[in-house]
């Protein structure tokens, strides 16, 4: 209880700081919602011509874009402390050294060392853009899929956070590694906006079974849509969403201890 | 002078060999999501709006290839200047200005279609069927073209970092700046493939011949005769945003020199 | 209160090969040597004293430091401090310690600096009264109200570091860990911080370990030095005995009753002659003060003389630069260099 009050005060410092600089924050909010909107303007400009991407119509696709958008949004904002570029910062300049002095956890000191709220603009054009899905496609909603909206939402912002969390602890070993997670994080963004059949077999198989990023957006899409899965897989592949989410995490922060770990015994 | 200029600027992106690889990885991952959106796209077609499949391809590793050259993704160095006052220096300087900073453009660029550039496009080559421009003069036009659209997209940069003179905030002006560019420069998507009112609107504009010009003249979808009209395009647009930048330029010194930094 | 017993860490360095074909062989095969960055390190620091680490860069001083603050794991010894072995049990021990890092900052930078300070109340629970009363007293000794209400980023580095030490203290620590805490700063800003330092240590009975280049800190603040090279704690005693020891040249000044042609004497060397006053400098080893004295009065008459007594910041030049700790450790006995109180 104490920790999550200490929390919520830490990040409000963080808000209130950033809030110093108020037309910069409104700028830079707007900024990062149009670059994503940008890209599904163009796709749905370009569908007027193609009509459908992979058998997917704009709408379906949007429910897949506006899920991933908003779900990286959200975990962008609460774990801006460990975005790699940002963390990766900290060790090399040694100010990681200061959360070791301080007689709070760690990782509750890095999810409050940061919190970029303008990220809520990619959240908020997320929303948008699922909104429209919402409008352009004939869901059938049931109690079940009511119920595992919210549960594909959170294991996709888990997930995410698995990734930068990695990101962040491979910094312990080296700074220089932060381009390659961009492709998982950043690029994870934008595959995981289309339907995944239409990447080839070897993609399939790595972002299934050894990067589940298919598992979280794509898989629990097919079941929303009522559309059939052209890949295979046993039904249950349709909820696996909140295990992929959950056990990307754990996995991320097992390997972060090692991390800290390996941190205190060799300095920098 | 312009040419050492250029050379410096060249030499000092060579120094920043270290985030290559993995640059060249995420280079290559999103062109290789790009490629199936495209395949998906298509479909069962096999030609739309003169692409094949394979062109819309090798359209992506091209893409790609030209971020670092064009700067697609944005670039600060004048508006840093601009807002630390090392501006000041340069201007007191004995040398054209605008000169100045596209000759150390120039040198950037080269030397990223070096690193990032060429590299990727022997990747895509080497795992995909890409084409390439189909004659000499298409080559020829080729080369011509990549220099105008580097112009061009100089032209624009330093544009909109000049608003760094009247503007706090010219970073957030920069990435809106930036965003136009990715929307209406045929970045994301061919321009061919946009509807027919988009198209229109964005030839209006000089983004497109900043990226979808040379692609479109590597590809050969741009005639022989059509050529040099291409580039005379290009060329026209390069006047447009030189003289813009130096009417700007001017105006943004003039209040440099009245009111101090 | 801080018990050190053969304590040792020793680092992997890893030889990092240039180049593009380097990069590969770096992943390949990793060439790595051993380097012991301390090395058997044994003390004993008791409750309330005020002790100065000195060591030249590179001798172990910061992986010291990075141990007793918990942030270190050693390689191997043992390691307690009031109690606790610090990287064992680092959120328990991290609480009752506090930390200066010269020219780093601990606060938060956008913040006011007393939103800084009332943060750090919640985050080491220390009570409503206290925390007044600790805020009250540093504001009074630090000059903090001046910049109290002032946003961290906007300090100067004076400020900075006096916002910084008296956050270190609002909890009370046991021990104060203090790293170069007045560097960069100018003369006013460190005889504040040092003063500072003295009363926290006389009033509270604060255990200070004071990391420092700035040999005024030394010579101010600490009775006691460790000195500390390549990993090896080479001296461990009285900052006099210090100087005693390794004073290195001493000079003395004659007032000579005459204007004499020739001044020169053995063991002594002329150094500056201004009319009657001449300057002689001799080593400790070659002649004693008084013989010296004993020898020019024998030859000249004398008005007035004084010894002047090496500066500390030669001495300990001269200590780095010549290993002359090491060449007495190597000769002496190994005992005598470490273990008296």
């Amino acid at each position: 209880m104490e920790t999550l009050r200490l929390y919520v005060e830490l990040i409000a410092v963080r808000m209130r700081s950033q809030m110093q600089y108020r037309t910069a924050f409104v700028v830079d909010t707007i900024g990062a919602a149009l670059a994503i909107f940008i890209e599904f303007v163009t796709l749905a400009l370009v569908l007027t011509r193609f009509g459908s991407i992979g058998g997917w119509t704009l709408g379906e696709v949007a429910f897949l874009y506006g899920l991933t958008e908003s779900a990286f949004g959200t975990m962008d904002m609460i774990f801006s402390g460990f975005d790699p570029a940002t963390f990766g910062a900290h060790i090399q300049r040694g100010t990681f050294d200061q959360f070791l002095l301080r007689p709070l956890g760690l990782p509750l000191q890095i999810f409050t060392s940061e919190f970029v709220s303008r990220r809520i603009g990619r959240i908020f054009n997320g929303v948008l853009i699922f909104a429209f899905a919402l409008a352009n496609t004939s869901i059938v909603w049931t109690l079940p899929k009511l119920l595992y909206l919210p549960i594909v939402y959170v294991s996709t912002v888990l997930f995410f956070g698995g990734l930068f969390v990695v990101g962040a602890t491979i910094c312990f070993w080296t700074v220089e590694s932060i381009e390659v997670i961009n492709i998982f994080t950043y690029g994870g963004t934008t595959m995981m906006s289309y339907p995944m059949h239409i990447y080839n077999e070897w993609m399939r198989r790595f972002f299934l079974f050894i990067v589940p990023s298919g598992l979280l957006i794509y898989y629990p899409a097919l079941f929303f849509l009522d559309k059939p899965d052209p890949l295979g897989m046993p039904l249950f592949a349709l909820f696996l969403a909140p295990v992929a989410g959950v056990g990307t995490l754990f996995a991320a922060f097992a390997l972060w201890w090692y991390g800290v770990r390996h941190y205190t015994s060799t300095g920098t | 002078m312009y040419l050492a200029l250029a050379r410096l600027a060249f030499q000092r992106q060579l120094t920043y060999r270290a985030a290559t690889l993995a640059g060249l990885a995420t280079n290559a991952f999103f062109g290789l999501l790009r490629a199936y959106v495209l395949i998906a796209l298509f479909g069962a077609r096999e030609n739309v709006a003169g692409y094949s499949v394979r062109d819309a391809i090798t359209y992506t590793g091209l893409t790609q290839a030209l971020i670092a050259y064009i700067a697609v993704w944005g670039w600060w160095d004048l508006i840093r200047s601009i807002r630390t006052g090392d501006v000041a220096s340069d201007l007191a300087r004995p040398i054209d200005f605008f000169g100045y900073w596209a000759a150390q453009d120039a040198g950037r660029a080269s030397a990223q279609m070096l690193l990032r550039g060429l590299p990727l496009l022997i990747l895509y080559a080497l795992f995909y069927n890409i084409t390439l421009p189909p004659t000499a003069w298409h080559w020829l036009a080729l080369i011509a073209s990549l220099a105008c659209a580097l112009f061009i997209s100089f032209g624009w940069r330093f544009l909109y970092s000049l608003s760094a003179f009247w503007v706090q905030d010219a970073i957030g002006i920069g990435r809106a700046a930036t965003m136009l560019t990715t929307f209406l420069s045929g970045f994301l998507m061919p321009v061919a493939f946009m509807p027919d009112w988009m198209i229109a609107l964005m030839r209006l504009t000089p983004f497109p011949a900043m990226i979808n010009t040379p692609i479109e003249i590597y590809l050969g979808h741009v005639r022989e005769p059509d050529l040099l009209f291409a580039l005379a395009e290009q060329l026209w647009w390069v006047v447009a945003l030189v003289v813009v930048s130096r009417l700007v330029l001017a105006v943004g010194v003039r209040k440099l020199v009245i009111q101090g930094g | 209160m801080i018990s050190v017993q053969h304590l040792c860490k020793e680092f992997k360095v890893f030889r990092h090969r240039r180049g593009a074909w380097g990069a590969v062989r770096n992943l390949i095969t990793r060439e790595a040597r051993v380097v012991r960055a301390v090395n058997d390190l044994s003390f004993e620091i008791a409750r309330g004293e005020l002790v100065g680490y000195l060591g030249p860069n590179g001798a172990g001083k910061s992986t010291t430091i990075k141990m007793l603050t918990g942030i270190l794991v050693p390689t191997s010894g043992e390691l307690h401090v009031n109690g606790h072995v610090p990287w064992r049990e680092r959120k328990t021990y991290v609480g009752r310690v506090g930390a200066v890092f010269g020219q780093r900052n601990t606060l938060w930078w956008d913040l006011p600096v007393v939103e800084s300070f009332d943060l750090l109340r919640h985050i080491y629970k220390i009570s409503e009264a206290r925390y007044r009363e600790n805020l009250d007293t540093f504001r009074a000794l630090l000059a903090l109200d001046e910049f109290l209400h002032t946003p961290v980023r906007s300090l100067s580095l004076g400020q900075l570091m006096r916002a910084n030490l008296a956050a270190a203290l609002l909890h009370d620590p046991d021990v104060l860990f203090l790293d170069e805490p007045t560097i960069g700063l100018d003369v006013v800003a460190k005889e504040r911080i040092r003063q500072f330092i003295q009363q926290i240590n006389r009033e509270r009975g604060t255990t200070v370990i004071l990391t420092t280049h700035d040999l005024s800190d030394v010579e101010k603040l600490c009775e006691r030095v460790l000195m500390i090279d390549r990993g090896k704690l080479l001296f461990d005693h009285k900052l006099d005995e210090l100087l005693r020891r390794f004073g290195g040249e001493r000079e003395l000044l004659v007032d000579f009753a005459e204007d004499y042609a020739e001044v020169s004497v053995e063991c002594a060397r002329v150094v500056a002659r201004d009319g009657l006053r001449v300057t002689y400098r001799f080593a400790r080893d070659d002649i004693s003060a008084s013989a010296l004295i004993a020898r020019l009065s024998e030859r000249y008459r004398i008005a007035d003389l004084s010894v002047r007594e090496p500066e500390i910041e030669a001495t300990v030049r001269r200590i780095y630069e010549e290993r002359l700790l090491e060449q007495t450790s190597n000769r002496e006995d190994a005992k005598h260099a470490k273990t008296i109180k």
